[in-house]
């Protein structure tokens, strides 16, 4: 284990991490809200944090090895998800240090989840910090999810191996740095192009930008407490939709297009893609029956159908009304969608299409292999067969997947909480999606849980994003061993 | 598809099933019950009619392929509880077809959820044909789980193929006359000790029998509304505990320690046993941790109803719906995986859990040695691929069951936790959920719908899902 490797590398994060806390401070001074010197403060804190980690360490690593790469991942989520916090702290937005780092996790892991209300009324510069400490997460889980994943292997991911942009090299360094340039290009002109159209579509300035970056992000951040809902305007809301739709794509795929150029084989990229159709096709589905009983009933509008549809299972979590009113049916049918998720190697939360797709073409081929018991009939996606390692490492997450939600539902309703409230805010935090039904449904917000509660969710966001294998690693005895 | 014999086996087990109503109609002489008649008379039609059917399908069938296997368990089921809805019709008890047709099939898949009120008060034929229906359903399942599933392989039980008394041979049919008649003893022997020890310890001979036969099938029915909560002896709550705890291990077990002198050793060089006794009691310390704290609330019951969960029978002491929601998704989650495979017990079965337990630690190790080569093993066999990958399968189905019945149960415009709970409870073969149809409520008020599709349910969840699935393959049928 380079210990003094990973060090280094945390701390280089972390003064990054620091002295984007000077952003907000811009804001802060652009609108006359005060604020400026908390900010200033709170990234130098980080800094410092981040420098003196980077001195103790010495240089920079010359190489780092899978398990360095394991515990750099998990620890850097822990160690930005707290540190992100003290701008809360410092400007004294958050009432305690619990609900600071609630917000803090939920922001940079792209969970949306929030503890704050009466968002209308709070001082620009803290909002911006909120949006961006998604848009920082989403920035970090693109190359988690389509660099480092599949190098490490994680729960089936190293199926995408030989896909990442950026030279196919079996060194952690070297790849991640070099695909992480692409992907980052990549990811601030999407954010560009987003900001752009919700702008012409009416949204303020500011507000376009804050919510472009939870776009993006799949965050679901807001700047106001009605969320979406706050702009009565349709283009608004199918644009929304649609780059919502576009960001839970695999980035290997935009990367794919960009790269044979806008010209007519656009579609034909995407739609050679098995992942990709099954999204499509899940996305329609979940909207029919989502939004039969719901217009049937006449609880809502084919929008608002749309909207919320596709915002929860891409795992945004914005809303634009309270889709927990709709008949029970949708809620379970919204809940199930929320672990499905987007699709591998995008900023969206949950198991991600593809294994869903995977486990499901699996299930189908047993049920075939006992009528015929003796025939090989082999996995495939795209085309290639799926090796059997690959399946093995897919059913392990799956379960492993299944057990940690349950785990943490029973621990949050251990702390008092009912049944519905519990059993939701589990997995919209650990899919990454927000908002749940019962006590945290899109009404209301996560303030009033048990600070028992709000710790094992924040634990519950930090997995979900860590593809839960990167963090249980840690947790092997062998793991540590020379 | 061999359908002469796949008749003569239907017809074999409807003779079975009218030897049955005809012990019933002994028990309705017996109270003096006005629905002698109508039992006899039913039973012997049954009897003779499935007689006349046997002799004209022919001769038993000496060959019946994987494919007849799946088909013949599945419309055994099917068969069964339809034929067992009609007393429930006739007697008036149910009102609607639907309600007798729920009842029947709760029964005959050892569910034990109910839409009967008024047991206390019921004719007492009527209660002894619901018991008699799970102690048949019961000993139907052990055949079921010991002898045919492992040979058709659903979902990773080949495992238990080489661990099943009797001769090992690759024909079906005479490996299930085999098997059953080995386990027919063990099972008719603790339902008698069974019976013997609630009578003496205090429960009326007809209450003895009654419990008796559905403690062992781990069904649930009782002959009383307050369930076994009608009992306040403590002995009695601790004869269910042991008999439900006996009647959810493996069958293979019993047999295997039957033949080497009862000793307990012999149990505990079973993993499956193991990992059951390790989940059981960290699930009860759990439960007593949170519950026992609360007014009125006794160690007596949170063993009791941990056990009566875990074990998918479902009999209740208290109405555990009112602990706090903590306790009530662990109980949840002890329905869904149940007990040991090989046992009347419902759930995904322990020994599945174990084994994707396993698979997890063993990705986890991957992770850190990619290039390692790992085993997994269960006892001294290693597990071959193609079974774990069954195995597997198996999993995604159940929850993918689960949640398709929970929405659609939902869909009829039933609550969410009771949806959910009823799903659970009735594909694992549990009876009582929580919501409305928690150990207080039952299934009578649940829309029609509803109930038809967690009947299908309960059969579903007793044929382990692959069994009944696979007949939907287009390429099932092909020849």
């Amino acid at each position: 284990m380079n210990f003094r490797g990973v060090t280094w590398t945390i701390g280089i994060l972390t003064v990054f991490f620091g002295a984007s806390m000077m952003v907000p401070a811009l804001v802060a001074w652009h609108y006359h809200t005060g604020h400026i010197s908390d900010f200033i403060a709170a990234g130098l804190i980080v800094s410092a944090i981040g420098f003196v980690a980077m001195r103790m360490a010495g240089g920079a690593p010359e190489s780092l090895s899978h398990r360095d790469g394991f515990l750099i991942v998990a620890l850097a989520w822990v160690v930005l998800a707290l540190l992100g916090a003290v701008p809360f702290w410092t400007t004294g937005t958050a009432v305690t240090v619990m609900d600071a780092l609630f917000e803090s996790t939920s922001g940079l892991t792209t969970t949306g989840a929030t503890v704050f209300s009466g968002l209308d009324a709070m001082p620009p510069s803290i909002l911006f910090w909120r949006s961006m400490e998604e848009w920082v997460g989403g920035m970090g889980i693109i190359v988690l999810a389509v660099a480092i994943m599949p190098l490490l292997g994680i729960g089936g991911m190293q199926l995408f191996r030989a896909e990442a942009p950026g030279p196919v090299k079996d060194k952690l360094t070297a790849r991640v740095t070099e695909t992480g340039k692409i992907l980052w290009y990549m990811y601030l002109v999407m954010t560009c192009i987003v900001v752009v159209v919700y702008w012409s579509l009416g949204m303020s300035g500011f507000d376009a930008i804050n919510h472009a970056m939870c776009t993006i992000a799949i965050g679901g951040f807001s700047t106001h407490d009605a969320s979406m809902g706050y702009f009565d305007s349709l283009p608004l809301r199918l644009a929304a939709v649609f780059f919502m739709f576009a960001s839970g794509i695999n980035f290997t795929l935009h990367f794919a297009a960009l790269r044979r150029g806008l010209s007519s084989n656009l579609p034909f990229t995407y739609f050679s893609d098995d992942e990709f159709r099954a999204y499509l096709k899940w996305m329609f589905v979940l909207i029919l029956i989502v939004g039969a009983p719901t217009l049937f009933t006449a609880k809502g509008s084919w929008d608002e159908v749309l909207f919320n549809t596709v915002a929860v299972a891409t795992t945004t979590g914005f809303a634009v009304s309270d889709y927990e009113q709709w008949p029970v049916v949708t809620n379970m049918i919204l809940f199930v969608a929320m672990f499905a998720g987007a699709c591998a190697g995008s900023t969206g939360g949950g198991m991600k299409m593809v294994r869903v797709l995977l486990l499901f073409r699996q299930g189908m081929r047993e049920v075939r292999r006992l009528i015929h018991p003796h025939a090989v009939v082999p996995v495939k996606l795209n085309g290639n067969k799926v090796t059997g390692s690959v399946v093995e490492a897919l059913w392990g997450f799956f379960v492993l997947y299944i057990v940690c939600f349950i785990i943490i539902a029973v621990l949050v309703a251990a702390s008092g909480v009912d049944m519905l409230t519990a059993l939701t805010s589990a997995a919209a935090c650990m899919t990454n999606t927000g908002p749940g039904f019962g006590g945290v449904g899109p009404a209301d917000n996560y303030a009033n849980l048990p600070d028992f509660a709000k710790a094992v969710l924040m634990f519950g966001m930090v997995l979900g994003r860590l593809e839960i294998f990167t963090f249980f690693v840690l947790l092997v005895p062998e793991f540590w061993k020379k | 598809m061999h359908v002469r014999g796949i008749i003569w086996i239907l017809a074999l087990l409807c003779m079975i099933y009218g030897l049955g109503m005809l012990v019933t109609a002994c028990v309705a002489l017996a109270s003096a019950s006005h629905s002698v008649v109508m039992f006899g008379g039913y039973g012997a039609v049954l009897v003779l009619l499935a007689g006349a059917v046997s002799l004209f399908s022919g001769p038993a069938p000496k060959h019946l392929t994987h494919r007849d296997g799946f088909l013949m368990v599945s419309l055994a089921w099917l068969l069964l509880s339809l034929l067992g809805a009609v007393p429930f019709v006739i007697s008036g008890v149910s009102h609607t077809f639907g309600d007798a047709m729920f009842e029947s099939v709760s029964g005959l898949t050892t569910t034990g959820a109910t839409v009967l009120t008024g047991l206390d008060a019921t004719d007492p034929a009527i209660l002894f044909w619901r018991s008699m229906q799970q102690w048949l359903g019961g000993i139907g399942i052990v055949v079921l789980v010991v002898a045919v599933i492992p040979f058709l392989g659903a979902g990773g039980m080949q495992l238990l193929k080489a661990e099943v008394p009797g001769p090992v041979k690759d024909k079906l049919t005479s490996r299930v006359s085999q098997t059953a008649k080995a386990l027919w003893g063990i099972y008719v022997g603790l339902t008698l000790a069974c019976t013997l020890a609630y009578w003496w310890a205090g429960m009326s001979v007809f209450d003895a029998v009654n419990h008796a036969m559905s403690t062992l099938s781990t069904g649930g029915f009782s002959t009383h509304d307050a369930s076994f909560g009608y009992y306040r002896l403590p002995a009695l709550h601790i004869i269910a505990i042991v008999f439900m705890l006996a009647a959810s291990v493996n069958f293979s077990l019993h047999f295997a320690a039957a033949h080497r002198g009862f000793s307990l050793r012999h149990y505990f060089l079973d993993d499956e046993f193991k990992f059951y006794i390790l989940v059981l009691s960290v699930l009860i310390l759990l439960i007593a941790w949170v519950a026992l704290p609360l007014p009125g609330s006794s160690w007596d019951e949170v063993v009791f109803s941990a056990v009566s969960v875990i074990t998918t029978t479902g009999f209740t002491v208290g109405d555990y719906s009112l602990w706090p929601s903590g306790c009530i998704l662990l109980l949840l989650l002890m329905m869904l995986t149940g007990a040991c495979a090989g046992s009347t017990s419902g759930g995904m079965k322990l020994i599945r859990v174990l084994l994707l337990f396993r698979h997890v630690r063993r990705e986890l190790h991957r992770l850190i040695h990619p290039h390692g080569v790992m085993q997994l093993r269960i006892g001294d066999h290693t597990v071959p691929q193609g079974l774990a990958e069954s195995l597997w399968g198996f999993a995604v189905l159940y929850f993918f069951s689960f949640f398709i019945v929970a929405v659609v149960v939902a869909l009829s415009g039933v609550d969410i936790l009771t949806s959910l709970s009823a799903s659970a409870a009735c594909l694992s073969n549990t009876g009582p959920g929580f919501g409305d149809v928690g150990p207080a409520g039952n299934y009578a008020a649940l829309p029609d719908v509803s109930k038809w599709v967690l009947m299908l349910a309960m059969v579903v969840g007793r044929l382990e899902i692959y069994t009944f699935f696979v007949l939907f393959i287009p390429e099932f049928w092909r020849k």
